[in-house]
């Protein structure tokens, strides 16, 4: 059952592309979904775990850190949009996550 | 045959300065950087005195550290890097011009300070506080492919690391190490435990005054904190790029009490030992050292042994070298100790300047040495001694000398 609006989809994705803007110290606006966090970026493997806590806080998530990385080496998520994809399925999946 | 190991690149971050030439200028004109603690609260501390690095140090990080970087790095590891990034800078290496499996990165480091104020800033507890993230840090920044690691041997620790640097240039394992260390105890927990082995001064009414080695009313060390970093390279591969260099390293020894975990063998007995061995290791004759950058600490213990070991190791010739202490002016900066106070020594050696011992005012009748007292000296310096004495028993002699080709 899909528990997210269009709206939190959308919020989201700006959450997403303003973290990896800040953390990687670039501009939003050179950002897009195609953009490769560790090539593009020079972003590291723990931007993730960063991210989802930031998730987990804003949305109030019940998820538990070790299965969302569990899932994440079955499906990685190496560009942003991937990562948008990811955080979404992961708000959507709480309960198969927790 | 072994291969000369020469110094082409080095920099300090201490409570003197934030580079190479502030600390050295401060240094030559007998400065004191000990102060009140203000990164914390001292209230029920014995000791409310510490030699801090200056406060700026944190505005300088971003010009070398991005922002993900120095959110996985404590305050030590900070300092190791911007010193190391600075000493690769001024050796003028480009590593992507060397072949970056013949180098190395060994730091002395007795923990990446990952204490109770580093820990109230979040997360990355692990990538912290491991022992091993300084020197991992600068394998990353320049991909080097040789060994990096760290070396824990207490106050001694960055001098073990620059011996080790020494052996793998010298025996040929590589062309270029970055070595040195960084240390940063100034914690509620630190000031607290060595107050429990009444290690420190308790002079808080006068920081300034408080290390005052070699004296009659030395009442403990001060501590500090920083980082050295220094760039080992072999004379061939030096030559070949037409560097500067800075001094020799020719030679270290490197042994152990086997007495007490804190207290040195009764009339320096380990220390005498060391200084001998690593006269032998360098081939240097005892007429030919000018100077001796001591341990120096400003405990009861260390200075009385030490002078005894100096003055059993190099008999009637004593009266002809001086002997001086880093630590009256920075503290003690403890795993960053024998690099800072290396780099120092190779300063003295380039400059023809000896760094005085401050707050020398009451002679203790016990210790005669000349201790280069209150004011630097100018002396042509061609070959010098750096002490580090671990608790633990680990002692450490390096020797360098005027490079010559």
């Amino acid at each position: 059952m899909e528990n997210v609006t269009e709206a939190m989809k959308e919020e989201i994705r700006s959450v997403v592309y303003e973290f990896f803007a800040e953390e990687c110290e670039r501009d939003v606006c050179d950002i897009i979904d195609a953009t490769n966090v560790i090539d593009d970026l020079e972003g590291d493997s723990l931007l993730f775990i960063e991210l989802l806590q930031l998730l987990k806080k804003k949305y109030n998530l019940a998820v538990s850190l070790q299965s969302v990385g569990k899932y994440m080496l079955q499906n990685r998520a190496e560009t942003i949009g991937k990562v948008i994809d990811l955080m979404i399925y992961v708000v959507n999946n709480q309960e198969k996550l927790a | 045959m072994k291969r000369k190991v020469v110094i082409t690149g080095c920099d300090m971050i201490t409570p003197a300065g934030l580079d190479l030439m502030s600390t050295w200028d401060a240094l030559v004109n007998g400065t004191s950087c000990v102060g009140t603690i203000t990164r914390f609260d001292t209230a029920g501390l014995e000791t409310s005195i510490a030699a801090q690095v200056p406060d700026l140090f944190n505005e300088l990080v971003p010009q070398f550290c991005k922002r993900r970087m120095a959110k996985q790095m404590t305050y030590v590891t900070k300092m190791a890097f911007v010193s190391a990034v600075r000493a690769v800078t001024a050796s003028g290496i480009n590593f992507t011009q060397c072949d970056r499996s013949r180098a190395a990165v060994i730091l002395g480091i007795v923990n990446a300070g990952y204490n109770s104020i580093e820990q109230k800033t979040g997360n990355d507890r692990i990538v912290k506080a491991m022992s091993n993230a300084p020197a991992a840090w600068l394998s990353l920044e320049y991909g080097i492919e040789g060994p990096s690691y760290p070396v824990s041997t207490a106050c001694a620790s960055s001098a073990y690391a620059m011996a080790f640097a020494y052996e793998m240039i010298a025996n040929g394992q590589a062309d270029i190490v970055i070595t040195g260390g960084a240390d940063s105890t100034i914690c509620p927990e630190e000031i607290r435990g060595f107050n429990e082995i009444l290690a420190l001064s308790t002079l808080n009414a006068e920081p300034h005054r408080a290390c005052r080695p070699f004296t009659k009313s030395r009442d403990g060390f001060v501590m500090g904190e920083g980082a050295g970093i220094l760039v080992f390279e072999s004379e061939e591969h030096a030559c070949k790029r037409n560097a500067s260099v800075f001094a020799e390293m020719a030679g270290y020894a490197l042994t152990s009490e086997a007495y007490n975990i804190v207290a040195p063998k009764p009339d320096g007995a380990g220390m005498a030992l060391t200084m001998e061995r690593a006269l032998e290791h360098a081939q240097i004759n005892k007429a030919d050292v000018a100077y001796i950058n001591a341990h120096g600490t400003s405990t009861p213990l260390n200075d009385k042994y030490e002078t005894a070991a100096i003055k059993k190791v190099f008999g009637d010739y004593v009266r002809h070298i001086s002997v001086s202490s880093t630590k009256s002016m920075i503290g003690h900066t403890i795993g960053a100790a024998g690099a800072i106070e290396g780099i120092t020594t190779v300063m003295s050696i380039k400059n023809g300047i000896l760094t005085p011992t401050i707050n020398y005012d009451d002679s203790d009748p016990e210790l005669d040495l000349d201790y280069v007292p209150n004011t630097a000296r100018e002396q042509n310096v061609n070959v010098a001694l750096s002490n580090s004495f671990g608790f633990g028993g680990h002692n450490a002699t390096l020797v360098f000398k005027k490079y010559k080709r």
